[in-house]
C-alpha cells in the first residue's frame, strides 16, 4: 500500500503538468478537427468531414507512403549504426573522448543547418558525393532532383545524423558489470560473440527506448524534408503535408485531423511494440 | 551549497518573471509587424522613429520583428485575440485575409485621403490589394520584372541589344537565347541563354501566350485558353532546346542570379531587388561585365505586362474606421515610398535614383516598366491552385520537356473550378 | 553486493601484437568516421572565413585564397549576438533544473513502484509525444495569451516544471537496468524512498541525467518555433531567431555571416558536450556502490 502512494507521489508534478498545459491544448485539438476553422477566420463545427476528405485524398496516400518507406529503413539502420558507434566509443583507448564529441556533434546543429550542408553534399554536379564518384569514373545519381533517389537521400542524412543516439547507449554501456565480459572471455568468447550475447543483450531497454523514440521520429520527420523537398513530392512526408495544410494553406481543422490520423499510427506500433517487450527487451 | 544555487536559479527566475510583466495597452499605442530582419530592419527602425518624432506623442508605433515562420506567427497571434495592429502582407494573401475577415476595409478611409489617393497608385499595382472591389491594404513597394542582360556579352558575340524600351516580342527574346547558347564566357565556360528554375513564376509565361490563369473577375479559370497553353509553349521551348542550365544544375552555383553574375547566361529575368550592379562593381577586372536594360517582351496579345510583387501593409480588423490607426498607417506607407525601390506611386521615379543610384542606367526601362506591373488576380483558394501550378505542371516540365503539360493544365483548370466554386 | 573489475582478460589470451593491431585499426576506422562526420562542421568553418564571391566556387575551395573576418565583422553588426546568446541561456538555465530533476522523479515513480493506473499512465505520457506540436500551438498560445502572458519567458520555461515526456521515457529504461538490490539493501538499512532517490538513484545515474541536461540544454539552444510565438520584442529575442536573421523573406542567404554566426553560437554546446564527455569515461555506477 505504501508503495502504492509512493509512487503516485513521485510522478504527481507530471501528472499535474500534464492535465495543466497537455490535455486541455489536445482536447481542444480534438474539437478543432471537426471544424473546418482557418486559424485567422471563424471556426465552423463541419462533423466528421475532414477526415473522409483525409482518407480520399491521394496527397495524404502517397504523403503515407512516403514516410512508411522511410520509416521502413531508417529505423533499424539508426539504431544498428548508433548501437555500432557505441560499442566502439566504449573502449578506454586514448583521446576516446574527442571521438565522442566528434561523433555526437550531428545532433548539435539545428536541422535547418543540416539541411542547408546536405544540399551542397548531395549536389548533382559538385555535390561532394558525386565529386567523389566522379574521380572514381562513376556518374553519381541526381539525388534529390531524381525521384528514385530522394528515399536514398535522406537516408544518408539519417545514417549521417546517427549518432545522436549514442549517448543513451554510453550510457547504459558504462552499466553493463565487466566481470560479464571477464567471465564470457574466460569462456573463450570472441568480440563478436561478446556483442551478440552480452551487450545486446543488456542494453536491450535503450534499444527499446530508440525504438519507440525512432518511430516518433521517423513518422513525424519534418525539419530537413521541408527545407530540401525532393522529386516527384518524394520527399513529401506525412509532417511536410500537414504543415503545408496548415501554415500555407491555413487548413488547420484538415491539418488537426490528418495530426489525429497520424497520433493513431505512431500510437498502434508503439502499442505493438510495446506488447512485443516481455520477450526481447532484458530486465 | 548544492542546494542555495538551485535555490539562486528559481529566485532569479522567479523577479526575471514578474519583471516582464504585461504591457499596458493604450489606444494611441499600435503594434507594427515586419519581417523585416537584421540590416533591413536598423533601417526600418529608423524610419519608424522619424514617423514617431512627427507624430509628436499622437501616436506611438512600435515594431515587432518577425525573423522567420512570418504568417505562422501573424496568424497564431490573430488567433489568440493579440494580432498587431499593422503588419506587411504579401500580394497571394490580401484576399485570403480579407475574406476570411482577419483585415480590415480601408477603402472608405483611402478613397476620403488628401495625402495618399488610390489615383496616386501604379493601376496594376494597387490591385494586389483590392479584393472584391475593396482596399485592404496600403501598398508600399514595388518589384516589377525586367530583363537585365550581359551588353559585353551581346557585344562580342554582335547580338544587337534590344532597347531600354523594347518592343520585342516572345519568338524575338527566344531567339536571342538561342544565339547567346553553347558559347563561351571570359573563363571559357559554356554560356546559356536565360535562366529558368521555377524563377521567373509560371504566370509570366502564362501571360506570355496571352492567357492568364484567373480572369479578373477572381472567378474565371482561364488556365485551359488556348492563349495559356501557348504561353507555357514558350517556356516548353526555353527547356527543350537547352536554352537554359538543367534545373538539377542551376542550383549547384547557390541560385539562379549567381548564373548571370558568373556570365553563364546572357540574360535574367529579375526585380528591381536584384542588385547585380553592386556585385559586379566590386568584381576583379576581367570579371567585370557591363549590364544592360530591357522591358519584359511583348505579349502575344500586344499587351505588355511585368509580373510584379508587392507588399502591403493592412491593419486589424478591430481597427477598421479607426481614424488614428489610419493615419499612422498612412504616415508610415508614405515614409515606406522614401525607402525602398520602387514607389509603388506615380511620378516617383526619381526617388530610385535617389534611394539606389546604381540603377540610374536602368531609369528609363523602370519606368516604363512600372506602366505595365500587375501581379495575378488572387484569391482565397490560390495558394491551392498555385501548389498544383508548381508541383504538378512546372516542375514536371523542369525535369522533362516532353511532359504533356496541355493535358495538366487542362485537369489544374477544372481542379481550379472545383476549387472556386466550392467557396463559401 | 559488488562488482570486481576485471583485470585485463584480454592479455590472458590474445598476444600483443593482435591487441596492437586492434587498436590501430580502431582508431583507423574512427578517424574516418569522423573526417564525414565533420564535414558539415569544416564547411561552416571553411565558409565563415571566405569572401562572399568564393563560397560557391567550383571545385570547393576548402582553404580560400584569402582569408577575411568580414563575415564575423557582419554578424555582429546585423544581430546582437551575444545579448541572443544570454537570452537562450537565460531561458535554458531556467528550464533546465526542472527537465531533469522532475522527470528523474516521475521516471523513478514509474520505473520502481507498482501502482494502479500505472501503464496506463506511461501509455498516456507516450502518447502526448505522439501529436505534433503544430496543432496543439496555437491552443496552448491562446491559454498564454488570455493569462496576459505573452512577450515573456515563461511559456517557454514554466512548463519544464512539470518534467519532459521524451526524458521521463528515457530515464525510465535507465532506471530498469538497476537490480532490485540496490534499494533493497537501503530499506533493510532503514531509509524512506525519497532518500533511495536522492542518496542512490541520483548519484548512480550521473551519466543518464548529463545525458539529458544536455539534451534539454540543445533543445532549448536550437528550438525556433516556440520562441518566435512567445516572444515579440527584438531586445528579447533568442539566438535561433538571429540566425534567421541572416535569410531574408525573398529567399536570399546572406552565407558568410549567416555561417559565422553559426559557428559562435555552436561553441557553448561544444564546450558543454567537451565537459560532460567525461561522465561517459567513468563506470559511475561502478564505484558509487559499495556492498
Amino acid at each position: 500500500m505504501r508503495k502504492q502512494s509512493a509512487g503516485f507521489l513521485f510522478i504527481l508534478p507530471w501528472l499535474i503538468g500534464l492535465v495543466l498545459f497537455t490535455l486541455a491544448p489536445m482536447i481542444a485539438a480534438v474539437y478543432i478537427s471537426l471544424t473546418d476553422w482557418t486559424i485567422v477566420g471563424e471556426a465552423n463545427f463541419i462533423g466528421f468531414d475532414n477526415y473522409t476528405h483525409l482518407f480520399q485524398s491521394e496527397e495524404f496516400y502517397k504523403s503515407l507512403w512516403v514516410t512508411v518507406r522511410y520509416a521502413l529503413l531508417a529505423i533499424p539502420l539508426i539504431i544498428a549504426t548508433s548501437l555500432a558507434i557505441s560499442v566502439m566509443l566504449d573502449k578506454g583507448h586514448k583521446g576516446v573522448g574527442i571521438f565522442r564529441v566528434v561523433y555526437y556533434m550531428p545532433a548539435i546543429v539545428s536541422g535547418v543547418a543540416v539541411a542547408i550542408v546536405f544540399k551542397w553534399i548531395l549536389d548533382p554536379n559538385f555535390g561532394l558525393i558525386n565529386s567523389i564518384l566522379t574521380f572514381f569514373n562513376i556518374k553519381g545519381p541526381d539525388w534529390l532532383y531524381d525521384p528514385d533517389w530522394v528515399l536514398p537521400s535522406y537516408l544518408i542524412m539519417a545514417v549521417w545524423g546517427a549518432g545522436g543516439s549514442i549517448l543513451t547507449y554510453l550510457a547504459a554501456l558504462k552499466d553493463i558489470p565487466q566481470d560479464l565480459y571477464g567471465a564470457a572471455m574466460i569462456d573463450g568468447a570472441g568480440t563478436l560473440q561478446k556483442v551478440r550475447f552480452i551487450t545486446v543483450p543488456m542494453m536491450t531497454p535503450i534499444i527499446f527506448y530508440n525504438l519507440i523514440i525512432g518511430i516518433i521520429g521517423a513518422f513525424r520527420k519534418f525539419t530537413d524534408a521541408y527545407v530540401l523537398g525532393g522529386a516527384g513530392k518524394e520527399g513529401n512526408f506525412i509532417m511536410v503535408y500537414l504543415y503545408e495544410q496548415a501554415f500555407n494553406h491555413y487548413n488547420m481543422g484538415y491539418a488537426t485531423a490528418l495530426a489525429w490520423v497520424l497520433f493513431a499510427i505512431i500510437l498502434t506500433l508503439t502499442i505493438i511494440v510495446n506488447a512485443t517487450k516481455k520477450y526481447w527487451v532484458h530486465t | 551549497m548544492k542546494r542555495i544555487g538551485v535555490l539562486l536559479i528559481v529566485l532569479l527566475l522567479a523577479l526575471h518573471l514578474i519583471g516582464c510583466g504585461r504591457k499596458k495597452e493604450e489606444s494611441n499605442n499600435f503594434e507594427f509587424a515586419t519581417w523585416a530582419a537584421g540590416a533591413e530592419l536598423t533601417d526600418l527602425r529608423e524610419i519608424v522613429d522619424k514617423v514617431n518624432e512627427a507624430a509628436a506623442g499622437e501616436y506611438v508605433i512600435e515594431i515587432q520583428s518577425i525573423p522567420s515562420d512570418y504568417y505562422v506567427k501573424i496568424s497564431t497571434q490573430i488567433a489568440g485575440k493579440h494580432s498587431p495592429d499593422f503588419f506587411w502582407m504579401t500580394q497571394e494573401l490580401v484576399s485570403k485575409y480579407a475574406e476570411l475577415g482577419a483585415i480590415a476595409n480601408l477603402t472608405s478611409q483611402f478613397n476620403e485621403s488628401e495625402r495618399l489617393k488610390p489615383e496616386e497608385y501604379y493601376e496594376g499595382v494597387l490591385a494586389s490589394a483590392t479584393y472584391k472591389e475593396k482596399y485592404w491594404g496600403l501598398p508600399w513597394i514595388a518589384n516589377p520584372m525586367l530583363v537585365y542582360y550581359n551588353k559585353t556579352m551581346f557585344e562580342q558575340i554582335g547580338i544587337k541589344v534590344p532597347t531600354p524600351t523594347d518592343d520585342w516580342t516572345w519568338e524575338e527574346f527566344i531567339q536571342i537565347a538561342r544565339e547567346l547558347t553553347g558559347k563561351e564566357n571570359y573563363k571559357g565556360e559554356s554560356t546559356y541563354g536565360y535562366v529558368v528554375d521555377g524563377w521567373p513564376n509560371i504566370e509570366t509565361f502564362i501571360w506570355a501566350g496571352g492567357g492568364d490563369v484567373i480572369g479578373e473577375d477572381g472567378k474565371t479559370i482561364l488556365l485551359d485558353s488556348n492563349e495559356s497553353l501557348k504561353g507555357v509553349g514558350y517556356l516548353q521551348t526555353i527547356i527543350a532546346e537547352g536554352l537554359t542550365p538543367r534545373y538539377a544544375e542551376i542550383a549547384s552555383l547557390g541560385s539562379n542570379n549567381v548564373w548571370f553574375e558568373k556570365q553563364r547566361v546572357g540574360m535574367y529575368m529579375g526585380g528591381l531587388q536584384d542588385n547585380f550592379e553592386e556585385k559586379v562593381n566590386k568584381m576583379s577586372e576581367e570579371a567585370k561585365f557591363e549590364i544592360g536594360y530591357a522591358p519584359m517582351p511583348v505579349c502575344d496579345d500586344g499587351t505588355s505586362w511585368s509580373f510584379d510583387w508587392t507588399a502591403s501593409t493592412v491593419m486589424k480588423k478591430d481597427l477598421e474606421g479607426n481614424k488614428l490607426a489610419y493615419k499612422a498607417l498612412e504616415d508610415l506607407t508614405l515614409a515606406f515610398f522614401e525607402w525602398k525601390v520602387a514607389p509603388p506611386v506615380k511620378n516617383s521615379v526619381e526617388n530610385v535614383v535617389k534611394i539606389a543610384p546604381l540603377k540610374d542606367k536602368a531609369i528609363e526601362t523602370i519606368e516604363f516598366t512600372l506602366l505595365g506591373a500587375r501581379s495575378a488576380n488572387y484569391v482565397p483558394e490560390w495558394s491551392d491552385i498555385n501548389d498544383k501550378l508548381w508541383y504538378n505542371l512546372y516542375v514536371k516540365l523542369l525535369n522533362d520537356p516532353t511532359f504533356d503539360y496541355k493535358t495538366e493544365m487542362k485537369s489544374i483548370a477544372e481542379y481550379s473550378r472545383g476549387k472556386i466554386a466550392a467557396r463559401k | 553486493m559488488s562488482f570486481v573489475k576485471s583485470q585485463k582478460p584480454n592479455s590472458l589470451y590474445i598476444s600483443n601484437e593482435k591487441i596492437r593491431f586492434r587498436k590501430i585499426a580502431w582508431y583507423v576506422s574512427l578517424i574516418i568516421g569522423s573526417f564525414i562526420m565533420l564535414l558539415p562542421f569544416l564547411w561552416m568553418i571553411s565558409t565563415s572565413f571566405k569572401l562572399e564571391d568564393d563560397i560557391f566556387s567550383i571545385p570547393i575551395k576548402w582553404f580560400p585564397d584569402k582569408i577575411t573576418l568580414d563575415n564575423f565583422k557582419r554578424a555582429f553588426e546585423v544581430v546582437p549576438i551575444l545579448k541572443y546568446m544570454s537570452n537562450t541561456l537565460f531561458i535554458a538555465v531556467g528550464k533546465i533544473f526542472g527537465e531533469v530533476f522532475i522527470s528523474a522523479m516521475a521516471a523513478y515513480g514509474f520505473s520502481r513502484f507498482k501502482f494502479r493506473g500505472r501503464n496506463f499512465l506511461f501509455m498516456v505520457l507516450l502518447a502526448t509525444m505522439m501529436l505534433p506540436y503544430e496543432v496543439t500551438m496555437i491552443p496552448t498560445f491562446i491559454v498564454w495569451s488570455n493569462l496576459g502572458l505573452t512577450d515573456n519567458y515563461t511559456p517557454l520555461i514554466l512548463p519544464a516544471y512539470f518534467g519532459a515526456a521524451s526524458f521521463i521515457f528515457f530515464l525510465r529504461m535507465y532506471f530498469e537496468t538497476f537490480p532490485a538490490s540496490y534499494e533493497e539493501a537501503a530499506i533493510i538499512d532503514g531509509a524512506n524512498y525519497l532518500q533511495i532517490f536522492r542518496k542512490i538513484f541520483l548519484p548512480l545515474s550521473k551519466p543518464a541525467l548529463i545525458t539529458i541536461a544536455l539534451w534539454a540544454f540543445m533543445g532549448t539552444w536550437n528550438d525556433l518555433l516556440g520562441q518566435l510565438i512567445y516572444i515579440n520584442s527584438t531586445e528579447k529575442l533568442t539566438i535561433q531567431l538571429g540566425l534567421a536573421s541572416f535569410s531574408s523573406m525573398t529567399g536570399e542567404v546572406f552565407w558568410g555571416p549567416l555561417m559565422a554566426a553559426s559557428l559562435l553560437a555552436l561553441l557553448p554546446i561544444i564546450a558543454l558536450l567537451l565537459y560532460a564527455q567525461k561522465y561517459f569515461v567513468e563506470g559511475v555506477k561502478m564505484t558509487g556502490v559499495k556492498g
